[in-house]
């Protein structure tokens, strides 16, 4: 007797009890969808980890020209103690003593605007001139393996214009590449400048939406022309934050500020440098080495030798992620707690924790679920180690016709796999529609994976036999008498 | 020519707890093809136990059974289960149709089991002749329990015969239903064996259906006390010319 014939039979004994079938199926299903919900929601929770992370710069290096880095992050040695400092005395003059702090220049105030240090920094720390960087320097960063985007920096201040209304803010001449940069960011109207725009140079602008609220109120101004330097600027797009977590403020650098093509940038201004280049790199992990790359890189291609030390600086922004980023609750804490002293690790390392304490997450949640599949099995094992008792007759009757053991054996599998695996599927289904319901209902990531969905689809298989394979067995050893008189 | 069944020396005991029961105490007896055998006996005579023998459902402590010539008396369960699908249909008093299933899917059940591949179509096709063969053609799409006793009777007439088997086997056929039904199953039954010569052994512990075969056996304690050709056998196709003719109820 063939396979096919078999599963004849077990598909018109399962139609025959529409009812059972159906709620037997319902148990796997609900197994199934919840195992796959969940596995969504924890590789989606690790998804959204990698993606914060890289998001706020997890993966993100700036190389800014100049090397005042140290002070921008930390007091200067020497000011450590702000009380017990004396200022020197300018040598052969002792009443005349060197100010060392301008008055808005408070080491331990981390400001969003240069500080009057760092505007004076190049002079006054002496180290090499402030536009050491060119565009040409980007192109060779481009070019280093594992890097993703490099996006050139201008960064001034300006009047932009509509008419009379003029707006005081920021000009930001970048790559075309910048949205790809910033994934929070979303356009309101319109989109970045183009590659091709920035090619040719053309006085196209982007406004933050802070920009076009002061500027044009709620009117769509795309298309629309302002000044910048009495140069008119035709408005190509308005750009916004997409995430929640970032809220565009005015004076936020970001959205209360212009972009316009880099190229456009130098040639108005007679400009042939940089402020910074801002790098990404294709995976987290990478960002050590890669900084070190465009160390090496730079100091060959800027013919820096020996001792002398770097004209720039590469600052890479890793602890920013955790405690800036849009994670969720409790993966954000999750992630805290499981990350002591975040300053200190490493990115490689916080890179391993962040992977570590979500992969824990997943298996915690996929090993509940894992609870409700087990559950829907014994569903299916009670209701086929049931109908061995009720169909008794049915065996009978069949064993009667000539169906032998392994004939009843197999039915009674096939049965119950048919039962797992169409439950399974629609539990596939119900899973996929679900997780992507709660990603749109709480904005939760969601992730569902080829192998999630295969994993599903394998457990319920093996569940169908696992638990139907008993039953069966005792389905085929009912002898065909006692089972013929059974009434 | 040889017997299509032939039985020799044949024993069945049963332990029932301490009790020892002697179902069957040497029994030898040949049917030829193309008999109609009826069985008869009170209950606990052995009637039942050789229709199980002689059905394959059982086996016996000891002796032969020649099915067809072959010694089916100790085959294995795979074995024996072909025997039943090919050479044995069986007609039952509960008829022991399976519930919620057309009666054409009854009818093709034999041919699900057993040995070569039929076409779903070739199936239904065989199906179907076999359900005209008892009049039930047109009700080949009704669940057993639309039918009435005589009607399920006869569906299990028409599976029974399915595989053109060597013997149909009834065990009280006619215990669950009316006097008139009764008679048409015999009709049926009596124009097999003429028609298309199958042998029958029927089982019976009432001696008015038992006239209807060709040769009575009598039973009692598990050994045959007579063994007869009917002189006065019943015909059932006349009985149901003189009975009133009563539109047949459908449940």
């Amino acid at each position: 007797m063939s396979l096919g014939n078999s599963y004849i039979i077990a598909l018109k004994a399962l139609r025959r009890n529409k009812m059972q079938t159906a709620l037997t199926m319902l148990g796997m299903t609900i197994g199934v969808a919840t195992v796959l919900t969940m596995i969504a929601l924890g590789s989606g929770a690790q998804k959204a980890i990698q993606d914060q992370v890289k998001a706020a710069g997890m993966n993100m290096l700036v190389v800014t020209a100049g090397n005042y880095q140290a002070q921008r992050e930390k007091p200067p040695d020497d000011a450590i103690e702000m009380g017990a400092v004396r200022n020197p005395e300018v040598n052969g003059h002792p009443h005349l003593q060197l100010a060392l702090f301008h008055p808005e220049d408070d080491p331990f105030a981390i400001h969003d605007h240069p500080t009057a240090r760092q505007r004076l920094g190049d002079s006054e720390a002496g180290l090499g001139a402030a536009a050491t960087l060119t565009i040409e320097d980007a192109n060779a960063i481009r070019k280093i393996n594992g890097v993703q985007y490099a996006c050139e920096g201008i960064h001034e201040n300006v009047h932009v214009a509509d008419g009379d209304t003029r707006w005081f803010t920021r000009v930001h001449g970048d790559d075309s590449s910048l949205p790809n940069i910033r994934r929070a960011w979303s356009f309101v109207h319109g989109d970045f400048f183009s590659a091709r725009q920035q090619r040719k140079n053309e006085q196209v602008v982007v406004l933050g939406n802070i920009v076009a609220a002061k500027l044009f109120g709620d009117v769509n101004p795309v298309g629309k022309t302002v000044t910048l330097w009495k140069q008119p600027f035709k408005i190509v797009g308005v750009v916004t934050s997409s995430s929640w977590m970032v809220t565009p403020e005015s004076g936020d650098d970001q959205f209360d500020a212009v972009y316009i093509p880099v190229t456009t940038m130098q040639k108005l201004l007679n400009l042939s440098k940089l402020n910074d280049i801002t790098v990404t790199t294709s995976s987290t992990g990478d960002v050590t080495r890669v900084s070190k790359t465009i160390v090496t890189l730079l100091r060959s291609r800027h013919k820096i030798g020996g001792n002398t030390p770097d004209d720039f600086t590469v600052a890479s922004q890793a602890s920013k992620a955790l405690t800036k980023g849009g994670l969720r609750p409790d993966v954000a804490s999750a992630v805290t707690g499981n990350a002591a002293g975040l300053e200190k690790v490493t990115l490689d390392q916080l890179g391993k924790t962040l992977d570590k304490s979500s992969k824990t997450m997943t298996a915690l949640l996929a090993s509940i679920a894992t609870v409700s599949l087990i559950v829907g099995g014994i569903g299916i094992m009670n209701i086929m180690l049931l109908s061995v008792t009720e169909r008794t007759r049915e065996i009978g009757i069949r064993r009667a016709v000539g169906a032998r053991a392994t004939d009843v054996l197999l039915q009674f599998i096939l049965e119950s796999v048919t039962l797992s695996v169409v439950g399974g599927l629609l539990g596939i289904l119900i899973g996929v529609v679900a997780a992507i319901a709660i990603s749109h209902a709480v904005q939760w990531s969601t992730s569902i994976s080829p192998l999630a969905v295969a994993l599903s689809f394998g457990i319920s298989a093996a569940v169908g036999i696992f638990f139907g394979y008993y039953p069966a067995r005792e389905a085929s050893r009912v002898a065909p008498l006692t089972s013929l008189r059974f009434e | 020519m040889n017997p299509v069944i032939s039985v020799r020396n044949l024993t069945k005991t049963y332990h029932v707890g301490e009790h020892q029961v002697n179902a069957l105490r040497s029994i030898s007896l040949d049917v030829q093809a193309g008999e109609f055998v009826s069985v008869i006996g009170p209950s606990g005579s052995g009637k039942s136990t050789l229709m199980h023998i002689l059905g394959c459902l059982d086996q016996p402590t000891s002796g032969q059974y020649f099915l067809d010539g072959r010694d089916v008396s100790h085959l294995s369960d795979d074995e024996i289960s072909l025997v039943r699908n090919k050479q044995i249909g069986f007609v039952f008093q509960g008829f022991n149709l399976l519930t919620r299933t057309s009666a054409l899917e009854n009818v093709e059940l034999p041919l699900l089991y057993g040995t070569g591949n039929i076409t779903a179509a070739e199936r239904r096709k065989r199906a179907m002749a076999a359900l005209a063969s008892v009049g039930l053609e047109s009700r080949y799409d009704h669940h057993t329990n639309q039918l009435s006793g005589g009607q399920q009777q006869r569906v299990a007439i028409a599976r029974a015969l399915l595989n053109n088997p060597s013997i149909l086997l009834a065990d009280e056929p006619t215990g669950n239903l009316d006097s008139k039904t009764s008679i048409e199953v015999m009709e049926i039954f009596q124009s097999l064996q003429k028609e298309r010569g199958i042998t029958i052994v029927l089982i019976t512990h009432e001696m008015d259906v038992a006239e209807y075969g060709s040769r009575i056996i009598s039973f009692k304690d598990g050994n045959i006390i007579s063994d007869v050709t009917n002189e006065s056998r019943r015909h059932a196709k006349g009985e149901l010319d003189v009975l009133p003719s009563v539109a047949e109820g459908v449940a």
